[in-house]
C-alpha cells in the first residue's frame, strides 16, 4: 500500500498544477483551442461507419462550446458555433434537434446567442431539405420569421403549408392566423380563422370563433378612430365621450364588442381599446 | 457425420480458448463502459440522450468488436504454429480444413457471446434511463455481428499466409477501406485519371462494410425492409465462404517443415 502513495499523491498534483497553467495561459491564448478547421465532409471521410457517434461528440462540443460562450465568456464570442453546427449535421442529417437548437443559439441576440437570424434559417432550411416529413422543422422555420425577421405574412405562409404536413398539429394554422393577426394582415388572418373554424371541432373551434370575434372588435375600432378623427377635424376637439351627439352621427360601428362589453375611450390620448374588463381583451405584445 | 463432431471439438476448444484472453475482458469492459457512459453524457445533449445512447453503444459495438475480432482472429492459426500445439493436433484423424472451420466458428461464438454481452449493456442503459427497450435495435446488432464474422475471416486468411503482426495490418487495412466503399465507388469525381475498370474491379473485391450499417436507420426508426437484411445476410455467407475458402486453399498447401 505503501508504495503506491507517492505515485498517487503526486497524480493529486496534476490537476492543481493544470488549473493553474491554464489562468495563465488564458491571457496568452486569444482564441479558443477547439478545433474548427475540418468541415463536416473532413470528419464523415475520417469516421467511416461511425458518422453518427462523432455527430454526437460534435454537438456535444456545440452545446458546451455555446454554454461556455454564454456563461462564462468575458467577451462572448460565438464564431465556432456555426461549423460546429454544420459539422454535426453534416455528419448526421436527420439530427433534427441539432438544426432546432443549433438554430436558437445562432439567432438569439448577442450576447445570448450569435445574433445570426438569416445564419439560424438557413440552417433549419437545410434541415427541411434533409427531413422534408419533419413538420417541426418548418414550423421553427415559420417562428423564426415572425419572431426575428418581422415577416408575418411568410411566418405565416409557411406555418400554414406546415400545418398541411403528415403528423402536423392543427394549431400551426392558428399561429399562422394569430401571426397575420398581429402583423396588421387582418384579412388574411380572418380567412385563416374562417378555415380551422369550419374545419375543426371543440376548443379548437371556440378559439377560432373567439378569433373571428376578435377581428371584428378590432374592425370597429379601427372605425372608431375614424370616426374620432373626423370629429376632431370638424370640432377642434375630441369627443368628451363616445355617445357624445356629434360623435354618433360619425360612428359606423357598434359601441359594444362582439361579447357585449362596451369599448374603452381615452379622451386624453383619444384612443378606442376593447375593454380590460372584456374576455376580448389582451395584453398588447 | 464424424467431421462436424471434430469440427465443433475444435469449435468449442477455441470458444474456451479466447474467453480466456485477458485482452478480450479489457475490451468488452471498455465497449460496456463506453455504453454506460451515455448515461452522463445524454445530460449533456439537450434531449438527445436516447439517442446519444444508441448512437454510443452501437458505435461501441462495432469499433470493440473489430478489434477483437482482428486480435483474436490473427492469433488463432499462429498461436498453434508457434506453440507448435497444432501438430499433434493436425497428427490426429482432423483435416486441415476442419481445424479452420472448427476455430472460426469457435471464434464466431466468442464474438456472439461479446456482441450479446455489448447488447445487454445497452438495453440496460436504455432501462435505466427509463426508455423503451426497441427491439429494432437488434436489427443493427445484427449487421454489426455479420461484418465482425467478415472481419474475423479476413484475419484468419491473412494469418494463414503471413505472420500475426502483418495479417493484423492487412486486415485493419481492408477493414477500413471496405468502410470506405462508397468512396472507392465515386472517386471518378476526385480522380477522373483513375481507371474505371479498377475502380469497379475495387469495389466489388473489397468486402463493402457499408451494407452492415443499419445504425442511422434504426436509431431514427427508419424501418429496414426483411428483403434488405436477407440480401445482406446472403452478400456475408457468400463472402465468408470465399474469404475461409482462400484460407483454407492456403492453409492446405502450407508446409509447415
Amino acid at each position: 500500500m505503501k508504495r503506491w502513495l507517492a505515485p498517487l499523491a503526486l497524480a493529486a498534483l496534476v490537476p492543481f498544477i493544470q488549473v493553474r497553467i491554464d489562468a495563465r495561459l488564458s491571457d496568452l491564448h486569444s482564441r479558443s483551442d477547439l478545433l474548427y478547421l475540418w468541415t463536416g465532409e473532413h470528419v464523415r471521410r475520417l469516421s467511416p461507419g461511425l458518422e453518427d457517434l462523432m455527430a454526437d461528440i460534435y454537438w456535444l462540443r456545440t452545446v458546451q462550446y455555446f454554454g461556455s460562450q454564454r456563461a462564462f465568456a468575458v467577451e462572448k464570442n460565438f464564431e465556432l458555433l456555426q461549423p460546429l453546427i454544420d459539422i454535426t449535421t453534416t455528419l448526421d442529417p436527420r439530427f433534427e434537434l441539432a438544426y432546432r437548437y443549433g438554430a436558437v443559439f445562432l439567432a438569439e441576440e448577442h450576447p445570448n446567442g450569435a445574433g445570426q437570424p438569416r445564419a439560424a434559417i438557413k440552417l433549419l432550411e437545410r434541415g427541411a431539405r434533409a427531413n422534408p416529413a419533419s413538420w417541426r422543422i418548418q414550423q421553427d422555420i415559420g417562428f423564426f420569421h415572425y419572431f426575428f425577421l418581422n415577416d408575418p405574412q411568410e411566418a405565416a405562409r409557411i406555418l400554414v403549408e406546415a400545418s398541411k404536413m403528415p403528423g402536423a398539429p392543427v394549431w400551426l394554422r392558428s399561429s399562422a392566423a394569430d401571426f397575420l393577426q398581429t402583423g396588421g394582415e387582418r384579412d388574411t388572418a380572418r380567412r385563416v380563422w374562417q378555415h380551422l373554424y369550419e374545419e375543426s371541432e371543440g376548443r379548437m373551434r371556440d378559439n377560432a370563433l373567439f378569433n373571428l370575434r376578435r377581428l371584428d372588435a378590432l374592425d370597429a375600432i379601427d372605425a372608431h378612430q375614424q370616426a374620432l378623427e373626423e370629429f376632431r377635424r370638424r370640432n377642434a376637439r375630441l369627443p368628451e365621450s363616445l355617445t357624445e351627439p356629434g360623435m354618433s352621427a360619425l360612428l359606423r360601428a357598434p359601441l359594444r364588442d362582439p361579447v357585449g362589453v362596451p369599448f374603452a375611450y381615452d379622451r386624453e390620448k383619444g384612443t378606442v381599446s376593447i375593454a380590460r374588463s372584456s374576455s376580448m381583451w389582451r395584453a398588447p405584445r | 457425420m464424424g467431421g462436424l463432431k471434430r469440427v465443433l471439438a475444435v469449435a468449442s476448444n477455441t470458444f474456451r480458448e479466447t474467453i480466456r484472453e485477458r485482452v478480450l475482458y479489457n475490451l468488452v469492459f471498455f465497449a460496456v463502459l463506453m455504453t454506460i457512459s451515455g448515461l452522463l453524457l445524454g445530460h449533456l445533449s439537450i434531449r438527445q440522450d436516447e439517442k446519444i445512447i444508441k448512437d454510443l453503444g452501437l458505435g461501441a459495438m462495432d469499433v470493440f468488436g473489430t478489434v477483437i475480432a482482428i486480435f483474436i482472429g490473427v492469433q488463432l492459426v499462429s498461436k498453434e504454429i508457434e506453440r507448435r500445439s497444432l501438430f499433434p493436433l493436425l497428427a490426429k484423424p482432423l483435416g486441415r480444413e476442419e481445424f479452420l472451420i472448427g476455430k472460426a466458428a469457435g471464434l464466431a461464438f466468442t464474438l456472439l457471446v461479446n456482441v450479446a454481452v455489448m447488447t445487454l449493456g445497452l438495453y440496460l442503459t436504455l432501462l435505466l434511463t427509463g426508455r423503451a427497450l426497441d427491439p429494432d435495435l437488434l436489427k443493427a446488432v445484427y449487421g454489426i455481428y455479420l461484418g465482425l464474422l467478415l472481419v474475423m475471416a479476413l484475419a484468419l486468411m491473412f494469418s494463414t499466409l503471413t505472420s500475426s503482426a502483418v495479417a493484423s495490418i492487412c486486415t485493419f487495412v481492408v477493414v477500413v477501406a471496405g468502410r470506405y466503399s462508397d468512396v472507392i465507388r465515386n472517386i471518378k469525381e476526385v480522380a477522373a485519371d483513375v481507371p474505371s475498370g479498377l475502380i469497379q474491379t475495387l469495389y466489388w473485391v473489397l468486402p463493402n462494410f457499408r451494407n452492415f450499417d443499419f445504425k442511422n436507420a434504426v436509431v431514427y426508426s427508419v424501418p429496414v425492409p426483411p428483403g434488405t437484411l436477407t440480401l445482406v445476410t446472403l452478400y456475408a455467407l457468400v463472402y465468408l465462404t470465399v474469404v475461409l475458402g482462400i484460407a483454407m486453399a492456403t492453409f492446405r498447401s502450407k508446409d509447415f517443415q
